[in-house]
């Protein structure tokens, strides 16, 4: 039986200490952060060094890595104090950064020897002789371009054994990431040093204008739809064997902003695909049950981006919205008595009695419950978790382990 | 000695051009270098080469596009034909093509054009170490950024002081995507234009290629008021882009330039004299685009 053993790495995004944590334990092996300077993120948790520290630490536990995003488009005097920086990442045991700017890579490469980098989407590689060019500058790996497709990925595997990352999930830009700035000329806000305002997802008028700068507006449908360039979220979870037969040796899971409902569900989800596909390629079947699971923190349409061809209007969030049922995160196991079936939960959202909940957790567990007994740390019986982060106890009537997550529909 | 550079929508506009004593002509074909006022032939590029040259004039080729795999391979044919016709230099964004340059040992110079990714003297630098003969600078800088950036880099930088801005490239089709989604035919011959929901009165252009979707901000720049600054920062290379200013206008307004930058050199240069030169160049230039001087003014810390 065939059986693959060099298995892509499952790559999470981690914006701050408890989403590492949780990346890690449903299944990533390696997260990426963001320090606090140098990023595209700015609005985003950054790391302190300490947190870092105790990221590494977490991480080398679990056998997984950590990688520092540093993928910001310098302007004069942003870059002070660089050296001391990737420095300090490489010391406490980051894995390798994620850069985009050369003026950034040189003072990496110079001043933190030993510290690999990783070349970031935003430089837009899409080529194999421009992989060949930063495996000459000695990149440990790149990251692809959203808009290389699978036929691509292959020939670019064929071409150059640098290491290969590729978008598999998550929001997208729609330009070329690094080519777009809308925000600098509308908001005043630099895309490329983390103020990306999202003004290609706004609406605006399209017309043409003839020499007098006489408009006609070229806005159709019925009703009115305006002209807007949002994209659809990336899912390709139906197309993990294609990553693994071409060659791509890291998965890249977007979304540093996102919950930590969001970062478990997805790390946990292409963990299990990866999983099943590399334990028994030929036999691989597809589960519907591992889609669904991604719709349950899905906060756009999912497509296939520029996978299998150039991304048609479908592609694009146009028109009334299919409405996608929200699920929320209530909870966070902490310890399960088998003997009582009483489990303690650390409350994350309001929930009370009455209320179906499902419990999630690592190796794609699901256990469904109707909430019907309820106590406070003090064994007082509630009707309602209500308070933040409050400890409470409930009655379940299957196992559950510590870390498992708790949800609900709204 | 200021040089001017000047897109060319066509051999007779290169041609007078170069009559009209810009000093490099910036030229190329639309499968390799991005948003050019006209795709040329490989004729016509030689023809336009053999002409600069014989006036002592420059050719520089745009290869500045973002190259997939099936360009990254047709490029290197276009390479050897650039090089053998002996074009001065070309314009390079992916390093895929500096990595061909370097691999098949070519003399052809290149000049490091990322466009909105280059904005520092440092990463200026480090092409240059890679044999870049110069950079051209993002649009989004500001003066005080662009005179850093001219005292610390090592290879001359050339900088956009009039036309237009490209603010965004989508290898997507969204023109196109959103005609289909309404059911409305594209309109293929027209420029359209976006307006900002917040400022109605903006007019962005917007327009596909074979290199995808580009978006250029609402107004062309005009940086005629602010050329002795320029000068005087050391900033001596400049581009006019007749993206948007079609034939014979565009050879008037480069005139200008020339005119300007021939007296910025002797010494000659007069507030009176850049009024009258500024109030022909705004009544040549298209009625329906505005113009201003884009982040030239602004305060570095303005637009973070």
């Amino acid at each position: 039986m065939r059986k693959i053993l060099k298995k892509p790495e499952v790559l999470a995004p981690a914006g701050t200490l408890e989403k590492l944590k949780t990346a890690i334990r449903y299944g990533a092996d390696a997260v990426y952060i963001g320090g606090n300077m140098y990023g595209l993120r700015s609005r985003a948790g950054n790391f302190t060094y300490d947190e870092m520290r105790e990221g590494v630490a977490f991480a080398k536990k679990h056998h997984a890595h950590v990688y520092v995003a540093a993928n910001m488009v310098a302007h004069e005097g942003d870059v002070a104090g660089a050296g001391d920086f990737f420095r300090t990442l490489r010391d406490i045991g980051i894995r390798a950064v994620i850069v985009s700017d050369p003026a950034l890579i040189e003072i990496c490469a110079m001043e933190a020897p030993g510290l690999p980098i990783h070349l970031s989407t935003q430089a837009s590689a899409a080529n194999y002789e421009t992989l060949n060019f930063w495996k000459n500058e000695g990149l440990e790996r790149v990251v692809l371009a959203r808009e290389v497709g699978m036929a691509e990925i292959k020939e670019i595997r064929e071409n150059t054994d640098v290491e290969i990352e590729a978008f598999v999930h998550g929001a997208m830009c729609i330009s070329y990431s690094g080519r777009c700035t809308l925000s600098n000329h509308m908001s005043s806000r630099d895309a490329n040093r983390g103020g990306c305002s999202q003004s290609c997802r706004w609406k605006y008028g399209l017309f043409e204008m003839d020499e007098f700068g006489e408009r006609t507006s070229l806005l159709g449908g019925e009703p009115e739809e305006a002209f807007s360039m949002s994209a659809v979220d990336m899912s390709m979870i139906r197309h993990i064997p294609d990553f693994v037969e071409n060659g791509v040796d890291s998965l890249k899971i977007e979304g540093r902003m996102k919950s930590i409902h969001y970062v478990s569900t997805v790390s946990n989800v292409y963990r299990q695909v990866v999983d099943a596909y590399c334990e028994d390629p030929d036999h691989f079947e597809f589960k519907q049950e591992w889609e669904d699971e991604l719709w349950k923190v899905a906060q756009r349409e999912l497509a296939t981006g520029f996978y299998y061809g150039t991304p048609d209007e479908k592609q694009q969030l146009f028109g009334a919205r299919r409405k996608i049922p929200v699920y929320t995160f209530i909870g966070q196991v902490l310890d399960y008595d088998e003997t009582t079936q009483i489990a303690t939960i650390q409350q994350r959202n309001n929930f009370g009695i009455g209320d179906e909940v499902e419990f999630y957790g690592r190796g794609f567990t699901h256990v469904q419950q109707t909430v019907d007994a309820l106590w406070d740390e003090e064994d007082e019986p509630i009707e309602r978790a209500a308070h933040a982060m409050m400890t409470v106890k409930m009655k379940v009537d299957v196992p559950v382990k510590p870390f498992d997550m708790m949800r609900k529909r709204k | 000695m200021i040089e001017l550079i000047a897109t060319a929508e066509s051999v007779d506009q290169a041609k007078a051009l170069v009559d009209a004593g810009i000093h490099t002509l910036y030229i190329g074909e639309d499968t390799f270098g991005l948003r050019l006022p006209t795709s040329f032939s490989r004729e016509d590029i030689q023809e336009i080469t053999q002409y600069a040259h014989a006036q002592q004039k420059y050719v520089c080729v745009a290869v500045n596009a973002i190259m997939h795999n099936d360009r990254i391979k047709k490029v290197q044919d276009y390479l050897a034909f650039l090089e053998n016709i002996g074009v001065d230099a070309i314009t390079v964004g992916d390093p895929g093509v500096i990595h061909l340059l370097q691999k098949n040992q070519m003399t052809l110079p290149y000049i490091y054009d990322a466009q909105t990714l280059v904005t520092s003297a440092n990463q200026i630098n480090f092409w240059a170490k890679r044999g870049a003969t110069g950079a051209v600078l993002a649009r989004e800088l500001t003066y005080e950024e662009l005179t850093l950036i001219g005292e610390q880099a090592t290879v001359p930088v050339e900088m956009l002081v009039y036309g237009a801005t490209c603010i965004h490239q989508s290898k997507r089709p969204v023109v196109g995507n959103y005609f289909n989604f309404i059911e409305n035919e594209k309109p293929e011959e027209k420029q359209l234009y976006l307006s900002e929901p917040k400022k109605p009165e903006s007019h962005y252009p917007i327009y596909e290629d074979i290199n995808g979707t580009h978006i250029f901000a609402s107004n062309d720049i005009n940086l005629m008021p602010f050329l002795d600054q320029l000068a005087e920062s050391g900033l001596k290379r400049w581009k006019l882009d007749g993206l948007f200013t079609r034939g014979d206008q565009f050879v008037e307004i480069a005139r200008l330039f020339v005119e300007a930058a021939d007296m910025i050199d002797k010494g000659m240069w007069t507030a009176e004299k850049m009024e009258a030169l500024n109030a022909q160049l705004v009544a040549l230039h298209p009625t329906e685009r505005g113009l201003d001087e884009g982040f030239f003014l602004k305060d570095p810390a303005d637009v973070k």
